[in-house]
């Protein structure tokens, strides 16, 4: 009886080596910038500055590519939020192959354009899920006509979720 | 399927040729001299590497043998050597490359008790630790990123990278002597890696001697060896064997 126990177990033991197959990749590869908006309310009789979080009513949201030949920037074909309500935060992908990602908000009928200067870094995960490309943001410019400021909190934008910039109203 | 079906047939000649011999180990079985520290040492290679590599098309192939000394027949200091190596292309078409060889350095313990009535025998059912290290060169081609939103797409590739994997292991193992200083046998591993990869590392995908890279692997051996420098000294012939065993009957 403990004999045959016991080849049961090898045998267990055999078929579960033998049957493993190749894994598939269950890394997160999702890489995108992390971005929040809010207001500031500077109170003159208290001097308090209360920052609140912005849930946006309308919120449209588009990458704009540099045309090659007239270097008029086009926007790209897909849209990344249109006409959204309350989305916060947004996620936005910066381009992988160029140093500059540009993006155009349109807020109710307001336009802003950001312009993000970021280096790209290849980071290669494993054979089951290959290689990601990371970013690090080196400095943000924006127009003025709804966005008062930007503010970085984290350069490193990766797979990890984190607020990487704050855009102020 | 083949996989299994290799293992299982394998094992099941195992036992069978075991059994068989079992039967006449009974009576022509030397037992060593547990009471002098060395008792010769055994050679040995694995066959199942060797069936697996050759038989099984999963881009991976190895190959090993080792010497393990017999103190007193309870501890067995082992070195075991091999050469392993991988060539696949994942479902990324990411191809990775790699020939390394590998060292083992341990002991095992033999687990069978000697009852004072039992026959004398050589067998042995044993436990034991390794600690295994490989250090090796990889190449990692064809990487391919793309840009869904911006548009795009780089190939690059990743050529001679070196690294230095360390593992223990914990060995689990019957050796039978089949014939007179021949031995069958096979040993089941855990083997636990210790050096882990390192952030931004281009991890290699397959590691000589410790198998596919994961923190825990499972592997078996099925080994073939031959006992060296048998205790002749001591050791009765076959003739003076049977000789006693009918005085023993007679006295009876």
């Amino acid at each position: 009886m403990k004999k045959i126990i016991f080849i049961i177990f090898i045998f267990s033991i055999l078929l579960n080596i033998s049957c493993t197959t190749d894994v598939i990749c269950t890394e997160s590869k999702y890489v995108k910038l992390n971005a929040n908006f809010y207001h500031v309310i500077y109170n003159d009789t208290t001097k308090i500055r209360t920052v609140y979080q912005l849930s946006l009513d309308s919120l449209t949201v588009q990458g704009l590519k540099k045309d090659s030949v007239t270097g008029a920037y086009q926007p790209v074909d897909s849209i990344l939020y249109k006409n959204q309500n309350g989305i916060v935060p947004i996620y936005l992908p910066l381009n992988n192959y160029l140093p500059e990602s540009v993006f155009r908000f349109k807020f109710n009928t307001i336009s802003d354009t950001m312009t993000i200067y970021h280096k790209n870094l290849n980071d290669y995960l494993s054979l089951e899920c290959g290689c990601i490309v990371t970013h690090s943001i080196d400095t943000i410019i924006t127009t003025h006509h709804y966005i008062d400021s930007v503010r970085i909190i984290i350069h490193d934008v990766n797979t990890i979720n984190a607020e990487n910039i704050r855009l102020y109203k | 399927m083949r996989r299994i079906f290799v293992y299982i047939s394998s094992l099941i000649l195992c036992l069978a040729v075991s059994n068989a011999t079992a039967q006449k180990n009974k009576q022509i079985s030397i037992p060593v001299d547990s009471t002098r520290w060395l008792n010769g040492f055994t050679v040995y290679v694995d066959v199942a590497s060797l069936i697996s590599s050759s038989l099984i098309n999963n881009g991976t192939y190895s190959t090993e043998a080792g010497i393990q000394l017999d103190l007193k027949h309870k501890f067995f200091p082992t070195f075991e050597l091999g050469v392993a190596g991988a060539n696949k292309i994942s479902t990324e078409n990411i191809n990775f490359r790699t020939n390394g060889s590998f060292e083992r350095f341990g002991i095992d313990f033999n687990l069978r008790k000697k009852k004072p009535d039992s026959k004398p025998t050589n067998n042995l059912f044993t436990a034991g630790i390794r600690l295994g290290v490989s250090n090796f060169n990889y190449n990692v081609t064809q990487v391919t990123t793309t840009d869904t939103y911006w548009g795009g797409s780089n190939t690059f590739d990743y050529p001679t990278q070196n690294t230095t994997k360390i593992w223990y292991e914990f060995v689990v193992g019957v050796h039978v002597e089949v014939i007179r200083n021949f031995y069958m046998g096979w040993n089941l591993r855990n083997k636990n890696l210790i050096s882990k990869d390192s952030p931004g590392e281009v991890s290699p995908w397959y590691i000589p001697g410790f198998g596919q890279n994961s923190s825990s692997n499972w592997s078996i051996n099925y080994i073939l060896g031959y006992h060296f420098w048998p205790q002749k000294k001591n050791a009765k012939s076959k003739k003076q064997l049977i000789i006693q065993k009918i005085n023993n009957q007679i006295n009876k």
